[in-house]
């Protein structure tokens, strides 16, 4: 029996202040819009504030459950069929924008497709537990492992939300990784996604011009590389110390989704390379506390669920870093914890409650 | 464990992934430390390039002032409209509503805004009544903004000389040449706008106001010079006419005058013609004006007496078979009267005399074929032709004054050179720049080195023989009251630019002249271009001359030199006892010159309106008073001097905050130092024993406070 031991303080703590960085931010960068869009600025901080109160409510409950109880058929299999019943449900239900993303009831909207991120863990790491001597075996262990992620991405991707079925996919290249899955493998499934990707990425004319704009940022500055360019300059311009909280000025405007995707881009604008290196550091942090969890716990089920859940937040964190400094090409993938979105929030937030339950018993 | 393989394999797998975050993580970091420290200026141009929209706005004006401090051109504050269009919730509509009271174009104007974006002007420098219809239209876009605005408190007064300014740029005259002093350091309006073109912060960076001007003008005399030009431009009908005062001993241009004119303060309405500071940019061919320089250039070369006998061959001379004929016949003539009844043959002799390359070289040392300087734009150097591509027939006609171009101002700086004991002066109209600052300042106008053309004594023949023109030659219109004068007449054909030849019936009428003849203080030369009917120089431009001399020595209080007829006094204090009602055709020039009489309409009402006082003058002439001794007054002062004459020469007393200077003449040194200590003054004195004789700045003139007054004792 593992010894009962105290939840890890450091993955507690960082999860607050990034938390807290990410309502100050969101306010500071939405303030303007929200006051046109709500009439008031605070409309998308006290969305956030519901969301984030939600989250640390199932946070404070998530952790003091035994992750174990979550291995269960019935655990898993509700939670994918919820999901998929929702993925499925929100082509018929929302249809503004052409695309189908939220759920809305009144002034509460929810974003299935954020779901989808914990029921792929969840169920990998319930049927990766129970395959760990044959993690080898492609037609018995891989490929039913896989199934359920291509089906939800396949829904996700029809959304279209690109960057969240990447999200799903790389969380799940992630947990087969660490759970042993042949090396040969995620290069047969590279190559076999590059078909796909191609059809994804060359048909659609938008998403073929944030490749363009991320090959070359100075060449249509005004055009398709204006985004990119925008949130170089927030970044650019926070120099050291930042122009200061509520100072920057790329946010009106300029920059899109200030509050959500470019988040990182106001926080680097107005705080500077010292305001960002903390939120890296943040989630350096995190990364190395969610490692050590899935180090020191011996319970397969336990490590995979720790190793999806790190990864889930990780990967998220680093490519939107990545995407405002004009790194990788633009994707629509949220800072976990920090942007605005409640979904994302407090899915997040019960995952990390999940993760700190397992922290309490490792050895 | 049977599973410790697997944990290795595993451990790997952690920390390989590990390694790939850490990686990650590194390069994240260097990015920002790239970006953030080390492009951050680059990004920083281009954000504020994208935010930031400078709209530069002109720094306050530097204020033209006259000698005395009289504002010549000033600036004011008005304020101007602009419409931001992303924030006008109907643009097209704001700015006809707007052009609707400006009475702009509303295409022209509607264009300008949406070419411009985020920024365009609607109403610039519009007056109050304007922006306050604007301010009530209440429209949303619609913002002011004060500017300086350009005015000319006296109109029309010197304006080719001050020039005119257009949206923020001097366009000619001082406001041109004098632009970068003027003009100061233009400040901003920065407007920051979002991306979708509204703004969200403004901000103002006044500029540096620029520098005063001085000029050596002074404002009543520059009026006297328009009006008496005005008023002969009626008389004779002719289309152009330039009058330059000058002050022969320093150099200071005191007036200078051309027609036709223009009112700076309406820029539409203003004409090339108008515009044309014809005393420096015109060329014309002076005719008789010249003879002074063939005859001064001959006496100076000892190749001639003013008493010598020439024939002037009963007005025929055959030169290159060409004939030249005389106005008249005359037989024989001294040198003298060559000149005082302007015989060309005689001219042409006495030029023979002299030979093409030193007629050449007085030609050039009297400032011909070159600019003289004079702190103007546009300045022609004239038409000299160099003396190697002379023909035969060029000595005679340059010797009276045909086959070359001169200027106005090259005309009157070759006379002041005469009367200044034949030193040549470049003329000025700028006596100095001073600081916008609140605190006095006094600045001394310093007249440039000279260059010695006469020998003094020739010079005072010239003199002579000059003052023969005005008694018994040419010129008799020309005779002051009281004073005596000099000057030479001139009568050019002009040159029909259609057949080349010398026209019948267009002549430049001038005359060119100073006074008082043995100790000048002023000069003055007068052209009339095409004048109808009367056209000679002694018809049409000497009774200008006279009239302007007259009003001008006595405004300067130049002391009589000639004694005044009873007769005359008496006529004289009638018109003193009624000032102003004296019929402005009177036959009797006196009149005119004693009072300022009723202004003309188009020149300023402001100085009828304030008359200049005689304390506040300031003498400009009337100096080396060891000279003028020999030849005191004949006559008693008819105007009681206020103030006396000042022997230092070419001060301008500049008044910002000033004080009035005490009377010392007459006291003591004990008493002179209280009286100027108790005035703020320091007292400088030059000598020790008697009274003070005389003192600098004169008494009744304007002065910084502290600044120093000058006196000389004597007893």
């Amino acid at each position: 029996m593992p010894k009962r031991v105290s939840f890890d303080r450091w993955l507690f703590i960082t999860t607050l202040l990034l938390i807290f960085i990410g309502l100050v931010m969101i306010f500071s960068a939405s303030a303007v819009m929200a006051k046109e869009r709500f009439g008031s600025p605070y409309g998308f901080l006290l969305r956030q504030l519901v969301g984030a109160a939600i989250g640390l409510a199932l946070m404070a409950l998530t952790m003091h459950i035994d992750y174990k109880r979550w291995k269960s058929p019935a655990a898993v299999f509700s939670l994918m069929g919820v999901t998929t019943l929702l993925l499925i449900s929100v082509f018929f239900l929302d249809r503004a924008h052409h695309t189908h993303r939220w759920f809305r009831f009144g002034p509460i909207s929810f974003q299935p497709s954020e779901l989808a991120k914990p029921a792929i863990i969840l169920f990998l790491a319930y049927f990766l537990a129970t395959r760990v001597k044959t993690m080898t075996d492609a037609r018995n262990t891989l490929l039913p492992a896989v199934a359920p992620t291509l089906m939800f991405v396949c829904l996700i991707v029809f959304q279209p939300d690109l960057g969240t079925a990447l999200a799903c996919l790389g969380i799940t290249a992630c947990v087969l990784f660490i759970a042993g899955a042949p090396l040969q493998y995620f290069g047969f499934s590279f190559v076999f996604s590059l078909l796909p990707l191609y059809f994804l990425i060359w048909k659609f004319p938008y998403r073929m011009a944030r490749i363009t704009a991320f090959m070359h940022p100075d060449r249509d500055r005004l055009g398709a590389a204006f985004h990119i360019n925008q949130s170089l300059i927030a970044v650019a311009t926070g120099g050291m110390g930042g122009k200061g909280l509520m100072e920057g000025k790329q946010k009106l405007f300029y920059l899109p989704e200030p509050h959500t995707d470019f988040i990182f881009a106001v926080i680097a604008e107005e705080f500077g390379l010292l305001g960002s290196m903390l939120v890296v550091a943040l989630f350096a942090i995190f990364l190395w506390r969610g490692a050590r969890v899935v180090f020191r716990t011996q319970d397969p089920f336990g490590r995979y669920l720790a190793a999806g859940i790190t990864s889930m937040i990780a990967l998220q964190a680093f490519i939107n870093v990545s995407v405002v400094l004009g790194m990788m090409p633009t994707k629509g993938i949220p800072l976990p914890l920090v942007s605005y979105g409640g979904s994302s929030l407090v899915v997040t937030l019960a995952s990390i409650g999940v993760l700190l339950n397992i922290s309490r018993q490792t050895e | 464990m049977a599973t410790n393989s697997f944990h290795n394999s595993a451990q790997k797998r952690l920390l390989a992934m590990g390694g790939v975050f850490v990686l990650w993580t590194l390069a994240v970091v260097f990015r920002l430390v790239n970006l953030q420290i080390f492009q951050y200026r680059d990004y920083s141009d281009r954000e504020a390039k994208q935010h930031d929209r400078y709209i530069p706005l002109a720094a306050k004006r530097g204020t033209i002032y006259d000698r005395l401090g009289h504002e010549l051109a000033a600036s004011v504050m008005v304020e101007s409209a602009f419409i931001v269009p992303g924030e006008a919730p109907d643009l097209a509509s704001a700015v006809s509503l707007v052009t609707g009271i400006t009475g702009d174009d509303p295409h022209v104007a509607l264009a300008n805004c949406q070419s411009g974006k985020t920024f365009c002007w609607v109403a610039r420098k519009a007056d109050a009544e304007t922006i306050q219809r604007i301010r009530n239209l209440n429209l949303r876009g619609i913002h002011f903004q004060r500017e300086p605005k350009r005015y000319y408190p006296q109109k029309e007064l010197a304006a080719q000389l001050l020039g005119y300014v257009g949206d923020d740029q001097g366009l000619s005259g001082i406001e041109r040449l004098y632009e970068e002093q003027l003009q100061g350091q233009p400040g901003a309006m920065v407007i920051s706008v979002d991306a979708r073109k509204h703004w969200y912060n403004r901000t103002e960076t006044e500029g540096e106001p620029g520098s005063n001007i001085v000029l050596t003008i002074d404002e009543y005399i520059q009026y006297v010079a328009e009006r008496e030009l005005e008023r002969a431009i009626q008389e004779t009908h002719a289309i152009a006419g330039t009058v330059i005062v000058m002050n022969p001993r320093t150099g200071e241009v005191l007036a200078l005058a051309n027609w036709p004119t223009f009112n700076p303060n309406r820029r539409k309405a203003i004409t090339n013609e108008g515009l044309k500071n014809r005393a420096v940019s015109d060329i014309y061919e002076p005719g008789s004006t010249f003879k002074v320089v063939t005859v001064a250039a001959a006496l100076e070369e000892k190749v001639t007496k003013p008493d010598e006998i020439f024939d002037c061959q009963m007005g025929k001379i055959v030169i290159d078979k060409v004939t030249i004929h005389d106005h008249k016949p005359f037989g024989l003539m001294p040198v003298s009267d060559i000149i005082a009844h302007s015989s060309d043959v005689g001219a042409i002799k006495i030029a023979m005399r002299l030979g093409d390359q030193r007629f050449y070289k007085y030609i050039r040392l009297f400032g011909f074929g070159q600019p003289t300087g004079v702190e103007l734009p546009a300045e022609t150097r004239g038409m000299t032709k160099p003396v190697e591509r002379w023909s035969h027939m060029s000595l005679a006609a340059i010797a009276m004054g045909q086959e070359i171009g001169v200027s106005p101002i090259q005309l009157a700086a070759m006379m002041s050179s005469i009367a200044n004991d034949g030193v040549w002066l470049p003329p000025h109209v700028v006596a100095g720049t001073v600081e916008p600052k609140n605190s006095p300042q006094q600045i001394m106008f310093h007249p440039s080195e000279g260059r010695r053309v006469l020998s003094p004594v020739t010079a005072a023949q010239m003199r002579q023989m000059l003052q023969g023109v005005v008694l018994h030659g040419t010129a008799p219109k020309a005779i002051l009251e009281g004073y005596s004068s000099a000057g030479k007449t001139g009568t050019a054909q002009k040159l029909d630019p259609a057949t080349g030849t010398y026209s019948k019936t267009k002549y430049v009428g001038s005359f060119a002249g100073f006074a008082p003849v043995n100790n000048p203080a002023l000069t003055v030369a007068v052209i009339l271009d095409s004048a109808q009917g009367l056209h000679q120089g002694g018809q049409v431009a000497a009774p200008v001359f006279q009239r302007i001399m007259q009003q001008v020595l006595e405004y300067q209080h130049v002391a009589h030199d000639v004694e005044i007829s009873p007769d005359r006094k008496l006529l004289l204090a009638r018109r003193n006892a009624k000032t102003g009602d004296v019929a402005e055709d009177s036959p009797d020039h006196l009149g005119a010159t004693l009072v300022a009489a009723e202004t003309p309409d188009h020149v300023s009402s402001a100085v009828a309106r304030t008359p200049v006082i005689a304390t506040k003058m300031q003498p400009a002439a009337n100096h080396w008073q060891e000279k003028e001794e020999e030849v005191r007054p004949l006559g008693e002062p008819t105007v009681p001097l206020t103030a006396p004459a000042t022997k230092l020469a070419g001060t301008v007393v500049f008044d910002q905050e000033s004080v009035e200077v005490p009377s010392l003449v007459g006291k003591s040194l004990r008493a002179a130092l209280e009286i100027s200590s108790a005035g703020g003054f320091d007292l400088e004195p030059m000598g020790t024993v008697g009274v003070v004789k005389e003192q600098a700045p004169p008494a009744g003139s304007r002065a910084p406070a502290g600044s120093r007054v000058v006196v000389r004792l004597g007893k």
